[in-house]
């Protein structure tokens, strides 16, 4: 017994606040989602019965209060900051497979969080304003453990994270050519132009990133809201059927010991149990995957997952992206929409978004025909995630 | 800056040691690169946690290392991350090492005294310690 084919993503929408706006309290934004999502299913907001979202996106008990959701029957986050949107979809298909709801409304958001101090703008190579040199956990506390890991002043995620994507990069000899190629395609896909001299022209500011690698930091604050429902719902629906065809998250903790554990694993995505469980739950295989939405807060975490995905082999991810052939038109269209290194540190707010455009036939870089859809969450700290979507 | 070239801007005054992680400040202090160690299967482990992942016991041991070691991976932090860091910046190293003696069990920390670029996975580095204290000294790493 599982999810698969239980549920199917009815309405999507992603709602943007910008300038002093980009503030908005939530649930407010969040609340423009969700109606918007419900208006493109063609539900009401009395239709819903539940809500999921990854951790800290806002409170649900708020949200439906505010939102005027008469009564509720389900509600989950994901635990960790991480995860993303595709874990936190996989628990409203867990919450409708189960019985607890009918539909179900799942958001993820990014807040706007402009960075001061004058050491430039990204939100993910430098700690937020006023962060404690401990921000992560890695760098001198809190607590004991932490204290052992001080003398390498990591100050951000961006700086762990270039610490295990050089495992990866000097393990497969992977050049910054070849992840260079990858951003430049990020770039086009999102309708903008950027050269590989260019790319290979920013400055450094933790090797192996520059700003160009890392998903920025921004003034604009999003919310995405997902409606999924009962298939049998949403047969009656206007939307063209989308399955969940499968869905998993988890993945091995070795992210509760940073570095630690077998030197492949820690050279790796980390998504590779998530791999095996969504392709057997879905019945599929990276063959049968006609575009995948890649969680990219740092431009290598497309090549591990390439990898770890089954679109090529381990430490080839550098070659295939080079060779052309992670494009619309090659053997799997990758972040058709540019992906979160063009745009926001946005917890895979687009990505599913993204997704459900393709397999309606509505999207920007449209793949011809397109059927079968990967949306992934961030590689990071457990529980990572995955979700694969199909036309019915 | 600080004690060796390319330190890190490392602020930690008190490491708040508890009963698995005072053994290795202990011998720190004393010039000793000490690791946790599962008195009950022997695993190795970092960080010390407070149950073995092996075995899930809490008892444990320290065992005093050789010293030295191989970065398993690096990265060099070529701006100042935070507006705390600015003054006098110097470019740094953080490093993962493989520790000598503790096969599973990898320090998080910093290659000093070395030109940046020259560091690369698969280096061969050995402690060194920065006394910040009569009972803290921080081990970072250096090429053999």
């Amino acid at each position: 017994m599982s999810l698969k084919d239980e549920a199917a993503v009815v309405g999507v929408a992603v709602a943007r606040a910008e300038g002093a706006d980009a503030q908005l309290a939530m649930p407010d934004l969040a609340i423009v989602a969700a109606n918007a999502a419900l208006a493109d299913a063609g539900l009401e907001r009395a239709d819903v019965q539940g809500f999921c979202s990854p951790s800290g996106v806002c409170d649900h008990g708020a949200l439906a209060s505010q939102m005027g959701v008469p009564e509720v029957s389900f509600s989950a986050t994901l635990t960790s900051g991480s995860g993303g949107g595709a874990g936190a979809l996989a628990l409203a298909a867990a919450a409708i497979s189960g019985g607890f709801a009918d539909v179900v409304v799942t958001l993820s958001r990014y807040e706007s969080a402009p960075r001061s101090g004058g050491t430039g703008p990204n939100a993910l190579l430098r700690p937020p304003p006023g962060a404690a040199a401990s921000a992560y956990g890695l760098s001198g506390g809190p607590g004991p453990d932490g204290a052992l890991s001080a003398p390498a002043a990591l100050r951000s995620y961006g700086a762990a994270a270039a610490l295990t994507a050089n495992a990866y990069l000097h393990r497969y000899g992977i050049s910054r050519e070849h992840v260079g190629r990858w951003v430049v395609q990020a770039r086009a896909n999102a309708g903008e132009k950027l050269s590989l001299d260019d790319y290979l022209a920013a400055p450094l500011v933790i090797d192996p990133f520059s700003e160009l690698d890392a998903a920025p930091g921004i003034a604009t604050s999003y919310v995405a809201a997902v409606v999924t429902a009962n298939v049998e719902r949403a047969r009656d629906l206007d939307q063209p059927l989308v399955v969940i065809a499968g869905a998993a998250t988890g993945g091995s903790p070795i992210n509760g010991a940073p570095w630690q554990g077998p030197a492949e694993l820690v050279a790796s995505s980390g998504h590779r149990d998530v791999a095996a469980d969504v392709y057997g739950m879905a019945g599929a295989s990276a063959s049968d995957i006609d575009v995948a939405l890649l969680a990219d807060d740092f431009s290598p975490w497309v090549l591990m997952q390439l990898e770890d995905y089954g679109f090529c082999g381990v430490g080839e991810g550098g070659t295939f992206v080079a060779d052309g052939r992670a494009v619309v038109g090659g053997t799997v269209a990758v972040n058709t929409h540019g992906g979160n290194i063009t745009d926001a540190f946005a917890r895979g707010v687009t990505h599913i978004d993204e997704a459900v455009r393709q397999l309606r036939g509505t999207a920007t870089n449209q793949v011809p025909d397109a059927s079968t859809a990967l949306v992934t969450g961030d590689p990071g700290t457990m529980p990572l995630s995955a979700v694969i979507m199909r036309r019915a | 800056m600080g004690t060796f070239e390319h330190q890190p801007p490392v602020t930690l005054t008190d490491p708040a040691a508890d009963d698995w992680t005072q053994g290795f400040w202990d011998a720190a202090a004393e010039g000793r690169l000490a690791v946790t160690r599962c008195s009950s299967c022997g695993t190795f482990r970092l960080p010390p946690g407070r149950f073995c992942r092996a075995c899930g016991s809490q008892e444990v041991t320290y065992e005093t290392l050789p010293g030295t070691g191989t970065v398993f991976t690096c990265t060099v932090v070529r701006q100042p991350l935070s507006a705390q860091d600015a003054a006098g910046f110097e470019e740094y190293v953080p490093a993962v090492i493989d520790a000598d003696g503790a096969p599973g069990a990898r320090f998080v920390s910093a290659v000093v005294d070395c030109a940046p670029d020259d560091v690369a996975p698969g280096m061969k580095v050995r402690v060194v310690w920065d006394r910040v204290s009569d009972a803290l000294s921080l081990p970072y790493w250096t090429p053999e």
